[in-house]
């Protein structure tokens, strides 16, 4: 009984003011009391969690948008996330029990592992580099070809996968049930002690979304916090501008498909890296031609720290990152028509920029370098905490 | 009895024959195609081929330096009757806040309301362009491309279209 009015105490909380808005007024003290006996008992009868989690707010900037991507079935709660984050940093996850996602995902790297191709359970070399996770919540196809759709299917493929993490989740699930903080954690996420698979990527993604990473110097300017040096906004302005020679514009353009405050749009292209690419990209998954050699935009928020670069990790730093967009497009069918034929130069057979603008445009990139993400202790292994 | 065996050969073989083909469709590229699908009555998948076949007409549009640009092809009002969207006398009431998502193969994504494609609304006509001077569109613009005309920006006149998403609008 005692469980039965804090639930409905709870509903009032949460519903009250909504219900008495649509509620007629005169109607409304005899009728209130009814709907929430009756709420109350539904609840109680179906049992929807009726545990008592804490919504997680999201906070963000209003610049970044509301195009954000959360399941129905798997709201963020503060229980979720801080079960989702110890999952993040568990390594019970993986077959032989030294790899997490945290191995090849560090916070201090903006969680990439500083490696062209990252090594798992067997030491066998990932096919692909790993990616940054901040601001996961506006991304709606994961991985550099875009194959998963959702966090939640996202993170059975690093689980699943024999060289990553050694395919171990359902032996993982029997272990975990053997430990003694997580039943508990569990409950307190989902409302029983089962420990399921699925219950385990759903955590994993709460803790996901919550990787925001909008404080950088970048962000800053754009509140007005931060006066960027001369350097800084001559870059700004070549990244953001498209080059026209015929007026006297100079701009390296990037922007076109790295653009917006949130520095990431999803989009999927061939950026010229090879003219017979040996990785076929997005082709391998949707079969179209069309599609061959492209990957999906990578966002540059800390860029700065995520070397090496592009899905195969051949570029050691940035200055050959601007030297590939500068000198070194490769001519393709797939290669995307904003690189094609551009130049700051009249009829220029490349895209012209001068080694100082290049330098500038670093300087602007360096910008979005977030030293409170890769220091903040929300997102931090919570394991090292207990053991100290 | 031995009627019986005969005809079970055959069916397993027919079926047999259906599953190796849906491999070797697989296996090989996909022909690129646009996707018609949401509140329609009917999806639909339309290669080059099934385009060619419909009603054509020209229509231009300003590019991104300005200059005037003519292609053919064949109008999205022809398409979406021919999913089933509620155009005409349907188009009233809840049906007023349906949209277009029109999709390209980078991803890239635009809406237009339906009364922006409906004759019933507007003299403006706007093409799903599978031509320009008579010739297939070149590689990173086709082989379809939506042809925005009287839009001072080509920003929704999408390239590489692979869908026409018909959905309602939820507040
Ligand atoms: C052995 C190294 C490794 C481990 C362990 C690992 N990852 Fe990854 N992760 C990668 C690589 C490599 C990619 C890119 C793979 C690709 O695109 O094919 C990636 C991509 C991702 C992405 C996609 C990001 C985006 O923007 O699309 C997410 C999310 C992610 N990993 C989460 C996780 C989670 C959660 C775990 C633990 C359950 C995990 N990873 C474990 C290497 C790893
Ligand atoms: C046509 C679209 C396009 C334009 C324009 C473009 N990029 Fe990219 N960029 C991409 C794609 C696609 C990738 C991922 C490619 C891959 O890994 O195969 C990428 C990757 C990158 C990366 C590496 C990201 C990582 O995490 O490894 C950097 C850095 C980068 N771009 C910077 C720039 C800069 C600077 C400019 C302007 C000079 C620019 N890009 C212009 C599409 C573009």
């Amino acid at each position: 009984m005692l469980h039965f009015v804090s639930l409905i105490n709870k509903i009032k909380k949460v519903r009250a003011k909504d219900l008495i808005v649509n509620i007629e007024s005169h109607y409304k003290k005899i009728i209130l009391p009814f709907v929430l006996l009756a709420a109350g008992i539904f609840m109680a009868a179906i049992d929807i969690n009726p545990q008592y989690v804490d919504p997680y707010k999201l906070e963000y900037p209003d610049y970044f948008g509301n195009r954000i991507s959360i399941p129905e079935n798997n709201p963020t709660t503060k229980q979720g996330v801080y079960l989702g984050r110890m999952l993040f940093y568990e390594t019970k996850l993986s077959s032989n029990k030294t790899i997490s996602c945290a191995s090849c995902h560090q916070q201090k790297l903006a969680f990439t592992d500083g490696r062209a191709f990252s090594l798992g359970v067997d030491n066998v070399p990932t096919k692909r580099s790993s990616m940054s996770l901040a601001n996961l919540l506006w991304v709606r196809n994961f991985f550099w070809d875009g194959r998963a759709k959702g966090l939640e299917e996202q993170a059975k493929f690093p689980l699943s996968d024999p060289h990553e993490m050694g395919n171990y989740l359902d032996k993982a699930v029997i272990e975990l049930k053997k430990t003694k903080e997580y039943p508990i954690l569990f409950k307190e996420a989902f409302g029983s002690t089962e420990i399921t698979s699925e219950k385990i990527t759903k955590a994993i993604a709460q803790f996901e979304r919550t990787l925001i990473s909008a404080n950088s110097h970048y962000d800053q300017y754009l509140r007005g916090e931060y006066k960027p040096s001369e350097q800084e906004l001559k870059g700004m302005e070549l990244f953001m501008n498209a080059p026209i020679p015929e007026k006297n514009i100079r701009g390296a353009d990037c922007a076109q498909c790295h653009g917006t405050p949130k520095m990431y749009m999803e989009l999927f292209h061939n950026n010229g890296l090879d003219a017979e690419p040996k990785d076929i990209g997005r082709e391998e998954f949707t079969g179209a031609e069309n599609d061959k050699g492209r990957f999906r935009v990578a966002t540059l928020r800390n860029i700065a720290l995520t070397a090496p670069y592009m899905h195969d990790g051949r570029f050691k730093n940035l200055e050959e990152v601007l030297d590939h967009y500068n000198e070194h497009i490769a001519l393709s069918r797939t290669l995307s028509i904003t690189l094609k034929n551009r130049s700051n130069n009249l009829n220029g057979k490349n895209l012209g920029l001068t080694a100082n603008e290049k330098s500038n445009i670093i300087n602007f990139l360096k910008m979005l370098t977030d030293s409170t993400f890769i220091n903040d202790p929300k997102f931090s292994d919570p394991h090292l905490k207990r053991h100290q | 009895m031995k009627k019986h065996f005969l005809s079970l050969i055959l069916a397993t073989s027919l079926f047999f024959v259906g599953i190796s083909n849906d491999l070797l469709a697989q296996n090989s590229s996909k022909e690129p195609v646009v996707k018609v699908e949401g509140e329609v009555l009917k999806t639909l998948s339309l290669s080059l081929s099934d385009l060619a076949k419909m009603p054509h007409v020209q229509a231009t549009m300003k590019n991104r330096e300005g200059k005037l640009q003519e292609y053919s092809g064949v109008p999205i009002i022809e398409i979406l009757k021919q999913a089933g969207v509620t155009l005409g006398k349907e188009l009233k009431g809840e049906n007023l806040t349906k949209y277009m998502l029109v999709r390209g193969s980078d991803g890239y994504e635009v809406i237009f309301s339906l009364a922006e494609l409906d004759p019933a609304f507007t003299n403006r006509v706007i093409i799903l362009a599978d031509k320009k001077d008579g010739k297939p569109l070149e590689d990173g613009v086709g082989p379809f491309r939506l042809v925005v005309p009287e839009e001072n920006r080509p920003a929704r006149s999408v390239l590489e279209v692979s869908h026409l998403i018909i959905k309602f609008a939820k507040e």
